[in-house]
């Protein structure tokens, strides 16, 4: 029943499509550092409404289904003329809905700070940019960089969603490839594995930092 | 044209789905985390090594392939099970794995000195489990169960992709009748928010009627 | 010496040794305790003594050597005159007789005073809820806390905690009692009162007691023999007062003199 040909067979085609998949992971989160971080500097921001606002709207986002923001993004927003490619629809959401987690990341990273470190920025007279890029942010990433990669991980084992507003990724190729063969088992099956290849040995990778990286900064969060 | 009335209702036959799913889903997560969690703190080598397999598998592969994989491939192995069954298990078998982790974690997070009092007064390993060391572990489990039942609420969505008819699956069935895009996935979004702050709040009270006279 | 002291020892330790990994914490150890007899082992930090007691509590295991009890062997079965390693049903057995009180106190923070003291009475000895309660209360007003079986752990402060864990091991009516530096935790002016308690427990209790402490002139107060560890050994042990006034060893006498030299610059 199970064919080892035809699950070998299908490897290079899989691979080909696992690009996409990585692809749409780091642009994906490309976005979703960005966006977290913005949201992270507008809850601190004196302005209230805006913090209420960007509050409430991440404890949305985060609560609801990436599934349906996806087809949010790519079915609704062409009703207000703003038609997106499967990939550029599938990565602003992936990366949108992981804004949220991230921002969580940053604010642990920030809150970390000594409170002493704002006011020596404050006393050597920096600009607020510069307190912010000078000063903060160089401490504030190092100890949540295995945080960050845990969520890469967890993105990039997210992308099959992706599949369902038609990119053709692993999972799209592998719905391909079984339907027109009738071997769902290999096809899914190869893929199941090419993602515990990558996503067992990147957690190992990521341990591995936070271990160097408690050893450094005495501590990671 | 399709009245709102019409695709309310046929939403809301869909939330019943969704809601089956996350209930019989969240029982059968609970009872894998706390077997597979107990399992990785034997001291038996088979358990251990157990445990870290299903761990490793169930999250290291992606919820969507799990699914698609039972969905596909049970039947050709000669398995057939219904949809509801085939999304149950999936998400079960995905989230137990992330929570087996947490009870772990958890119970390693109690301090040492509790299971060495627990000794001194003489406790059967049951009783030591039972009446020091879960109560403890289950208040620090709280927070992330809350958090990992939001994405057990989530991951149901994606059992409309295996065709069962949830509150997503509905809201693609009225796209492509309706064409009322807009107004049909911004219902979507907030009906299932509405199913989540709850849930939130519920865990939210629970941590704090679990934390009395302690902190 | 005391009047206690007669017949069989309650526990003998055997050339009981250990270590943790490359380090000897412990080496070739012979020491009895009698029955009802108030040891106070006195010494430098790491020089093994909380080892020792940590061991009859069967919570840290001998690298070699045995253990008795009563007349029965700890961690060890004598199966056709060869030891085997005991089980755990073994453990609990001989377990019972023994109790401890800890440096941090490990009350559990989430049962009420009263059912700290409960717990074990009704799920170990099997005593009735009634029963066990009455005998909660009784050593609650013993210790002088019977008006906080109500509270939580938390709400307590650490002489308080700290009196409540002896309540809670004093329950289990354990022939040998240990305590474990109860007092480093606390701050200094909580001492006193968790002293108190053990000076009263030590004149009205029938058991045996071995007290790990830095206090010495508690030590040399209520013990009815001194034992000096170091690296591991005893080094020398008898009457509280020749070891405080005439201590043999010069190792004793430097530890000694160090000690008080501390205490007065306090």
């Amino acid at each position: 029943m199970w064919s080892w040909d035809f699950a070998i067979s299908i490897l290079p085609q899989l691979l080909q499509a696992m690009i996409v998949t990585i692809e749409a992971t780091i642009v994906g989160f490309v976005i979703a550092a960005l966006l977290g971080l913005l949201w992270t500097l507008c809850k601190r921001s004196p302005f209230t409404p805006l913090r209420i606002a960007v509050n409430a709207f991440v404890e949305f986002i985060k609560s609801t289904p990436l599934l349906v923001q996806l087809y949010f993004i790519f079915f609704v927003f062409p009703a207000f003329g703003v038609s997106l490619s499967p990939f550029l629809a599938g990565v602003l959401g992936l990366g949108l809905h992981y804004s949220t987690y991230l921002t969580e990341v940053f604010r642990t990273g920030i809150d970390a700070i000594p409170k002493g470190q704002w006011e020596a920025g404050s006393a050597l007279n920096f600009s607020r940019v510069k307190i912010w890029t000078q000063i903060i942010m160089p401490q504030a990433i190092p100890p949540i960089i295995p945080m960050l990669g845990n969520y890469f991980i967890v993105m990039f084992k997210e992308t099959p969603l992706l599949s369902a507003i038609s990119l053709v990724e692993m999972v799209q190729t592998a719905q391909m490839i079984g339907s027109a063969s009738f071997r769902y088992v290999e096809a899914f099956t190869d893929v199941g594995i090419i993602f515990l290849v990558l996503s067992y040995p990147a957690s190992l990778i990521v341990g591995v930092i936070n271990k160097r990286i408690k050893q450094r900064f005495g501590q990671s969060i | 044209m399709v009245s709102n009335i019409a695709i309310f209702n046929s939403l809301l036959k869909g939330l019943a789905v969704t809601l089956q799913v996350l209930g019989y889903s969240v029982i059968l997560a609970l009872g894998l985390s706390f077997i597979f969690g107990f399992l990785s703190l034997s001291k038996w080598k088979i358990a251990k090594i157990a445990s870290h397999l299903y761990i490793e598998i169930f999250r290291g592969t992606s919820l969507l392939v799990q699914l698609f994989w039972l969905y596909f491939s049970l039947p050709i192995l000669g398995i057939q099970l219904p949809a509801m069954l085939v999304g149950v298990l999936g998400l079960g078998l995905n989230y137990g794995a992330y929570g087996a982790v947490v009870v772990k974690t958890s119970i390693q997070a109690v301090p040492k000195g509790q299971f060495e009092a627990s000794v001194a007064l003489n406790m059967s390993p049951f009783r030591r489990m039972r009446s020091v060391i879960l109560p403890q572990a289950f208040v620090i489990m709280l927070p992330t169960f809350s958090n990992l039942t939001i994405e057990l609420l989530k991951g149901t969505s994606l059992v409309s992709l295996v065709t069962l008819s949830d509150l997503t699956f509905q809201a693609m069935a009225l796209r492509s009748a309706t064409m009322e895009t807009v107004k049909i996935f911004t219902i979507l979004l907030i009906l299932y928010f509405i199913v989540a702050y709850p849930i939130t709040l519920a865990f939210r009270w629970l941590e704090k009627k679990l934390s009395v006279g302690r902190g | 010496m005391n009047e206690h002291v007669a017949g069989e020892p309650l526990v003998k330790y055997r050339n009981i040794g250990k270590r943790f990994g490359a380090t000897e914490v412990l080496s070739d150890i012979n020491f009895d305790i009698y029955p009802g007899e108030k040891v106070a082992m006195i010494g430098p930090s790491g020089s093994g003594k909380t080892t020792l007691a940590r061991m009859l509590m069967t919570l840290e295991k001998p690298s070699k050597g045995t253990i008795e009890v009563g007349g029965e062997l700890l961690w060890h079965r004598n199966v056709n005159g060869r030891l085997m390693e005991a089980n755990a049903s073994h453990l609990r057995k001989v377990r019972g007789q023994i109790g401890m009180v800890f440096q941090h106190f490990n009350l559990f923070p989430h049962m009420t005073i009263l059912r700290n003291i409960m717990e074990a009475q009704v799920h170990v000895l099997g005593r009735t809820k009634q029963e066990a309660k009455e005998q909660a209360v009784k050593l609650l007003e013993k210790v002088g806390l019977a008006d906080k079986c109500n509270a939580y752990p938390a709400q307590l402060s650490g002489g308080q905690q700290q009196r409540v864990a002896m309540a809670r091991a004093l329950v289990m009516k354990p022939k040998i009692m240990l305590f474990d530096e109860v007092t480093s935790a606390l701050d200094p002016e909580l001492v006193g009162e968790v002293l108190e308690v053990i000076r009263e427990i030590a004149e009205e209790e029938e058991m045996a007691m071995l007290l790990i402490t830095h206090e010495m002139a508690f030590a040399r107060d209520i013990a009815d023999r001194v034992v000096f560890m170091a690296e591991g050994q005893i080094i020398e042990q008898g009457p509280p007062k020749q070891i405080f006034n005439q201590p043999k060893h010069q190792r004793t006498m430097n530890f000694l003199s160090r000690f008080s030299a501390q205490s007065q610059s306090v």
